[in-house]
């Protein structure tokens, strides 16, 4: 068996592209930008053998770690082990409608909420600190924003109307056609709540590789992830013999609008 | 004296003779230490930038798009004296022993 390891080769553009997103991942981001630019001219050096670029400057990734601040790359790592720990939790429990943590001084449907203030509080803190704008803002960003929003709103509207006293009242009169529309309530908080956090995940990834303003995505994903986790464990914790319909409305959403108007607000702060 | 000091000493030796651009100052430290990849030397390079014992400026590249051109500073001279002392003394003291 042959156990010679072959090098890979890597075109020039693939070379700096790997070089890149390693070096924006671990560097802050002036100091990659200085590294990038600096590697473009090495990679593209007219002298240069592509074939043995490799070889000579040495695996892309291992090229960005040689030039990493060990220090400050863990505190980022740190950073972003305690944000993606809350998607997951955010994810999790969207999708499962339960939790498996539990803390005796503080009901369960507040979880969701705290994970979102430290995430709001921890992410803006590091990004506007150091993180870079980097041209103009992202049309896909823009896209991403507006898609989130609506599923969210979209979300929050089918919870207000399930939770509504005309509908409540007319459960007695048509309860199938209730149960289907609680079944499709239900049915979109799991699927936005998760959808959500993955999307924030990816704010998250992009604001520290490419552009801050990414982090808007992450604020926004982790406030409808959060709400629908607030409602979600509200829903399952709630005596449903004891309000009425309305009670839940009005319970829920003297809740949600400051919680929503909060994310509203963080994202607006990660745009700027 | 380390393989990272003797690298240091012949690469300020290198900008003492002159500004050079990347790849020339790569290309001779590659040749010499062969075992060592350019993106090592290259970290070097950044590190020195940081302790400021050099400078960099942007200036035309043989018709090609501009060059980030490498200088030496005078703490950078004074560091690469540091570096000259240590090396005679090592190899002062190698000679000691016999070795040529």
């Amino acid at each position: 068996m042959d156990r010679t390891k072959t090098k890979k080769t890597l075109t020039r553009e693939q070379y700096l592209k790997k070089f890149s997103r390693a070096a924006r991942w671990r560097l802050p981001p002036q100091e990659s930008e200085e590294a990038i630019a600096d590697y473009r001219e090495l990679v593209f050096q007219a002298e240069r053998d592509e074939s043995k670029l490799v070889e000579e400057l040495g695996e892309p990734v291992q090229a960005a770690h040689l030039l990493t601040d060990v220090k400050t790359y863990r505190r980022w790592l740190k950073i972003f082990a305690v944000l993606a720990f809350g998607l997951f939790l955010l994810a999790k429990w969207a999708w499962m409608g339960m939790t498996s943590i539990q803390f005796s001084f503080a009901e369960e449907w507040w979880y969701p909420v705290w994970v979102m203030v430290v995430g709001l509080v921890l992410s803006l803190y590091w990004f506007r600190r150091h993180g870079q704008k980097n041209g103009p803002l992202s049309k896909r960003l823009v896209l991403a924003l507006a898609v989130v929003l609506i599923a969210g709103c979209g979300v929050m509207y089918g919870i207000w109307d399930v939770t509504g006293a005309l509908i409540y009242e007319q459960v007695s009169v048509n309860t199938w056609q209730y149960r289907q529309q609680v079944y499709l309530v239900i049915t979109a908080m799991m699927y936005v709540g998760t959808l959500s956090a993955l999307a924030a995940f990816a704010g998250l990834v992009l604001a520290k590789c490419y552009d801050r303003r990414w982090l808007a995505l992450y604020i926004l994903g982790v406030t409808v992830a959060a709400m629908i986790g607030f409602v979600t464990f509200n829903f399952k914790g709630i005596n449903l013999d004891y309000p009425t319909a309305d009670m839940i409305r009005s319970y829920l959403f003297a809740r949600l609008i400051p919680i929503g108007a909060a994310g509203l607000i963080g994202t607006g702060v990660a745009l700027c | 004296m380390l393989k990272k000091d003797l690298l240091e000493l012949c690469l300020l030796q290198l900008l003492s003779q002159g500004d050079k651009y990347g790849y020339e100052v790569l290309t001779p430290l590659r040749a010499a230490f062969p075992d060592t990849q350019e993106s090592a030397i290259y970290a070097l390079l950044r590190g020195l930038g940081k302790e400021k014992y050099t400078e960099w400026y942007m200036a035309p590249g043989g018709g090609g798009p501009d060059r980030k051109y490498y200088l030496l500073t005078p703490a950078g001279q004074e560091r690469l004296e540091e570096l000259k002392d240590d090396w005679r003394n090592m190899r002062d003291a190698i000679a000691s022993f016999g070795v040529e």
